[in-house]
């Protein structure tokens, strides 16, 4: 176990792309769960498996109660997301290096190709995000036609997770490139954040402390998941309250 | 039964069955090798080479190819453009595919040679963008009639061309060998 | 050697022989190449590979946000929000996000059918996620259908024939609404299952008896200070969601202001009141009480003359029997009449009382005690959508009462049904179902198999929302008129037709007064005469010379809205003036628990097929895939128990979920589920609590669906309930136990 204070945040570290989600005003409406599952192909497991726990969300509301009735609280929701560790716990474990480290984007991938279902990554999650294909999924016609192309049909044996839209990073990086300039600060952002009615989800360059994202990570009640196991998340919490 | 067979295959003539057994195999092997290398049915015996001849440029079929991900095959409409005034086309066995399919308004179902499997997130505009030749991927169009595939688009093909290309620059070899830029 | 070669090392042998021949053939061309279709005749906006992006409005519910959809080679990939929109500013719901679902659905009706009542529009199953499910096909030609319409209108009198038509579209409703008006059959009736748990009737009924006009109030909720609601689960389903989600973030973390107050009073904690800061589980039937004791304390602390309104309620007696603490009616009074911006809203369970009508009055008139009419944080009139001039009132369930009344004594001698499932939405003791029968012929519209186009005895399918031309008039949400217009973002995926191209052909057909009150070619042009009076007005998004390139911009925007904020101001002359009775609700039937029925927030009434709303955890429980019953844990139950649910009107059966957060004689159950049709996904899963409902209605007509009180009998059985919190643990559930 790596000690918080052991860990030296190189310049890699810090991160490139992050998120804040304001817990405060997060309805537990779903619809970025929905908005997700959308875009990134996600399979649909039916009621039986999703007892299980094998319902494959890559990203969660979650909510815990608080006092007995009737001083009940329930507590903020918290959508629960992978926080695309500077520092993953996923990524050594895997022995297909189907987990790794994207040094280009610094998010952690999960290369479906390689992936042999040994599900060590998802074990060693401690935000507990990874979801596992247990079957070929049916997917009845014509339900097929809505697939989005830009993002791989998982099949059955592969572990996979949220990957900050990767899809859309690459299509806004190569729509700037072809136009010779960067990407915008608010120019693209994932789908997530993009259906959130309340605005809860904000997404962007933690590496440029200019932009929206950076402004109100830096704001004092942000919190960080986890954080003392070392993991150097890159999504920033405002709790509740 | 299993120690009887296994007499009879050590005498010469057993030996000869087992012998003829592994040509057998090994045929069956290669004509399978075989099979894989072989380009698809397709609908029409479409000639590269004389389209090419013409003058014709790749991009005038296949715009998508600079603007983004997908090079795509013309519509019918394209091909239409041309060859409605092309005396030949109404005459040609191998063009009466297009004419029915231009007068019935059925789509032609073209077979894609050039193809990386589904979990490889391809994109033409870069790749044209840095400078690439669409024959340095898909081989010298005037030789061909039917598009073929000259290269087997495996990993390490990818990535010899890509570091290649990266040189000195460290932050382009980081990018063109992440596993992130071409897996999602 | 034959004789030892046995039948077993034959099979060996031929199975060795089998797998070469797979592998063979697997190595072939075949295998490794897929086929692909270029279009015939590439739209030249379009580029391979490149998405085509259309803005539209989206059709799950009426609210009518602006959409934009992702469309690639003439498919749709993806729905957005339209950031232009200003109902929805680029933002959805759930059930924005999985209209796809529905587009694309394995169970849609696929062409026009002529079937016997009754008989199944799709196979039967075992298991909804394998089977091959087919679906009945399409046994009649268009014309044949649009035949069948003309004689339905040519052969009966006009005032035997009837139109029931749900919430949206808006250009339907308008054509049918002018047939009638020229043709002299009945005036369409609107109904949808959302307006009447939302009691939406009460609620403009008590805005005409306080304010002198029945329209739709709009609660700011950005803009207040302290909000105060009863009962109104905003957050979730309750009018315009995404807008007032917009305002409850605006609530909270408002830049120029402190963060905003919340206090919502139940008696089960919705997941809006999960959001609020206090959650005060009041005794149901009491809410008028409360309200006016509220309004008793806040107008003594705001000193000057007691408002008559609120004289005769006795805070002490209110506290008793509303089980909530006079302290805590004085902490809640403090709070609203010590902010500045203080705003009082009611709705849902609340107005779906014996008496809800005094509810909503009473907490309409807390607004003129923090005296915030027409003001930011205040109670505004929603801006009518532009060309309107007044409310529409879609129907309440008394009023759909006296329609099966009609219905059922042989009234109608046809029914035409349009975007709406009354056999499933209607509580069944109103009788919907066995009134058909005393209806001659039956039409349904139905995109989907549901349960009343199971009834019918012709479909003709319409187009799925997002394959039509349409618009949709916005209710409530924007402070600007707004008209959301939408355009097919896909080719029809089957062979269905729009509803009102069948009606103006088949209006031709039957010739007369028909033929001449819809002298339109088709869709489009009907569509654009009722658009053309826009190009006049001035403080429009844009404007334009003529039809065609106002048409243009109405479909690159996805509608028209004026510049200005069209929200009116309540006229508060006599709010406070009027006598308020401060009397508890009545409730119908017998029991021990008063029932409490919710619409599910990812579900709603129509959301069941589409299978990631299904996979969608409830905001609150967390339970996929099934209904439950919310029982307070001091019952004795344990989670899981199917238990029967006994009201007069019905009984259902259904599993239990200890909920935390709900008082023990109140039990909750979601609306959603517990269908008998409508699609793979949605069949034979739960239960649907409106067929507990009896027949108990409030001033205004509403259905006073929480003012019902039922038995519950245990049946020993158990049956799991799917839940994502299992996996995470809560309480002592799941993994949490061993923590």
């Amino acid at each position: 176990m790596i000690r918080p204070d052991e860990v030296k945040m190189s310049a890699e570290e810090t991160g490139k792309w992050g998120m804040v989600i304001d817990q405060d005003i997060c309805t537990g409406c779903q619809a970025c769960v929905a908005a997700c599952a959308m875009e990134n192909n996600i399979s649909f497991v039916g009621e039986v498996d999703a007892g299980y726990g094998r319902s494959m969300h890559w990203i969660r509301i979650e909510r815990f109660w608080e006092g007995e009735y009737p001083e009940v609280k329930m507590t903020s929701n918290q959508p629960m997301l992978c926080q695309q560790c500077g520092h993953a716990n996923c990524e050594p474990v895997c022995p297909a290096f189907a987990t790794v480290h994207s040094q280009a984007e610094q998010l952690n991938l999960q290369i479906y190709n390689r992936c042999v279902g040994t599900r060590y990554c998802a074990n060693n999650c401690p935000y507990q995000v990874r979801s596992f294909n247990w079957r070929d999924y049916a997917r009845p016609e014509p339900l097929s036609n809505q697939l989005n192309p830009d993002v791989t049909v998982r099949r059955r044996g592969v572990m996979e997770k949220c990957t900050f839209c990767i899809q859309r990073i690459h299509k806004a990086q190569d729509k700037a490139k072809s136009e010779g300039r960067e990407v915008m600060d608010g120019e693209f952002t994932t789908a997530c954040a993009q259906a959130c009615p309340a605005n809860a989800i904000v997404f962007g360059r933690v590496d440029d402390p200019e932009s929206l994202v950076s402004q109100l990570a830096r704001r004092s009640h942000g919190v960080k998941h986890l954080e003392e196991l070392g993991t150097l998340p890159n999504v920033t919490y405002f709790k509740g309250g | 039964m299993i120690k009887r067979l296994l007499d009879w295959l050590k005498q010469p003539l057993g030996l000869i069955a087992v012998g003829i057994g592994f040509l057998a195999l090994f045929s069956i092997a290669a004509y399978g090798l075989y099979l894989t290398q072989q380009p698809p049915a397709q609908p029409i015996q479409f000639p590269h080479k004389t389209h090419v001849a013409f003058g014709i440029q790749c991009l005038y079929c296949h715009p998508g190819a600079s603007k983004g991900p997908a090079a795509g095959i013309p519509a019918p409409a394209k091909c239409w453009g041309c060859h409605q005034q092309i005396a030949k086309t109404q005459t040609s066995v191998l063009l009466a595919p297009l004419k029915d399919a231009v007068l019935s308004g059925t789509p032609i179902q073209w077979v894609p040679v050039a193809q990386v499997p589904d979990f490889v997130q391809f994109n033409h505009r870069a790749h044209i963008a840095a400078g690439k030749n669409c024959e340095d991927c898909h081989g010298d169009m005037t030789q061909v009639t039917i598009a073929q595939n000259p290269q087997v688009f495996n990993m390490g093909w990818c990535l010899n061309c890509h570091i290649q290309n990266a040189g000195e620059d460290q932050a382009k070899l980081v990018k063109l060998t992440d596993c992130g830029t071409c897996h999602y | 050697m034959s004789q030892q070669f046995s039948r077993r090392d034959f099979l060996k042998l031929a199975g060795v022989g089998a797998a070469t021949t797979a592998i063979l053939t697997g190595c072939g061309p075949a295998s490794r190449y897929v086929k692909r279709e270029p279009y015939m005749q590439m739209p030249e906006y379009n580029y391979n590979g490149q998405s085509t992006y259309y803005a539209t409005t989206c059709r799950e519910c009426a609210a009518g946000c602006g959409l934009i959809v992702r469309t690639m080679q003439g498919r749709a990939l993806k729905t957005e929000g339209n950031a232009n929109n200003p109902l929805n500013l680029g933002k959805t719901c759930a059930r924005g996000q999985a209209t796809l679902q529905g587009l694309y659905n394995p169970n849609r009706v696929q062409g026009p059918i002529k079937h016997g009542r009754g008989e199944r529009l799709y196979d039967t199953f075992s298991n909804p996620y394998n089977d091959d499910i087919k679906n009945a096909p399409s046994n009649m030609s268009w014309d044949e259908a649009t035949q069948a319409v003309a004689d339905a209108l040519k052969n009966n009198k006009p005032d035997e024939i009837a139109f029931l038509m749900g919430m949206a579209p808006d250009h339907l409703f308008d054509l049918v609404t002018d047939l009638a008006n020229a043709t002299g059959i009945n005036a369409p009736v609107r109904f949808g299952a959302l307006p009447m748990f939302e009691a939406r009737a009460t609620l403009t009924k008590a805005a005409g008896n306080l304010f002198g006009e029945a329209r739709l109030p709009f609660f700011d909720v950005g803009g207040a200070q302290v909000v105060l609601s009863f009962g109104a689960n905003f957050l979730e389903t309750w009018i315009s969601p995404v807008s007032y989600t917009r305002g409850f973030a605006g609530l909270r973390e408002a830049q120029s202001k402190q963060r905003g107050k919340f206090i919502q009073l139940e008696a089960r904690m919705s997941s809006t009141a999960a959001k609020a800061d206090e959650w005060i589980p009041l005794r149901p039937g009491t809410e008028a009480l409360v309200a006016l004791a509220i309004g008793r304390l806040a107008s003594e602390l705001k000193g000057g003359p007691m408002p008559r309104a609120f004289a005769s309620v006795d805070p002490l007696d209110a506290a008793s029997r509303s089980g909530v603490k006079l302290a805590t009616l004085q902490y809640i009074a403090g709070f609203f009449a010590g902010a500045n911006g203080a705003l009082a809203i009611p709705g849902g369970s609340a107005l779906g009382q014996s008496n809800g009508l005094t509810v909503a009055e009473a907490v309409l008139a807390l607004n003129a005690v923090a005296d915030n009419f027409g003001k930011p944080g205040g109670v505004y009139f929603s801006p009518f959508a532009p060309n309107q001039t007044t409310y529409q009132s879609p129907a309440s369930a008394k009023e759909m009462q006296d329609f099966i009344q009609k219905m059922a004594d042989g009234k109608f001698k046809v029914l035409f049904v349009h975007g709406v499932n009354p056999v499933f939405e209607l509580p069944a003791s109103l009788g919907f179902k066995e009134a058909l029968k005393g209806v001659g012929q039956v039409i349904s519209f139905a995109i989907f198999p549901d349960e009343t186009a199971t009834e019918s005895d012709y479909v003709f399918p319409d187009h799925h929302g997002l394959e039509s031309w349409w618009y949709q008039r916005v209710a409530t949400g924007s402070n600007q008129p707004v008209l959301s217009g939408a355009q097919p973002v896909v080719s029809p995926y089957y062979d269905t037709r729009a509803t009102v191209d069948v009606l103006i052909a088949a209006a031709q057909l039957a010739g007369g007064a028909f033929a001449t009150a819809l002298p339109f070619k088709d869709e489009v042009e009907f569509l654009q005469s009722k658009i053309a009076p826009l190009m006049a007005e001035t403080d429009g998004l844009f404007s334009a010379p003529e039809i065609n390139t106002f048409m243009a911009y109405f479909q690159q925007y996805g509608g028209w809205w004026k510049a200005s904020d069209g929200r009116g101001v309540p006229g508060t002359a006599d709010v406070l003036s009027r006598n308020l009775d401060a009397a508890e609700a009545e409730f119908a039937g017998e029991g021990e628990f008063f029932l409490f029925p919710f619409v599910s927030p990812a579900l709603a009434e129509a959301g069941a097929n589409k299978p990631w709303l299904q996979e969608l955890p409830d905001s609150t429980t967390t339970v996929m895939w099934n209904s439950w019953v919310e029982t307070a844990r001091e019952l004795g139950l344990e989670d899981d128990d199917v238990v029967k649910i006994v009201s007069d009107a019905g009984e259902l059966e259904v599993p239990v979920y200890r909920y935390p957060a709900i008082r023990p004689d109140t039990i909750a159950i979601p609306f959603g589920q517990g269908h008998t049709a409508y699609g793979r996904y949605a069949e034979k899963r739960g239960a649907n609590p409106a067929d507990l409902l009896i027949p108990h209605f409030n001033e205004a007509g509403d259905l006073a669906f929480a003012g019902v009180k039922v038995k519950i009998e245990k049946t020993g059985r158990k049956q799991p309930l799917s839940r994502l919190e299992s996996i995470m643990g809560v309480y002592g559930v799941g993994l949490g136990e061993e923590q």
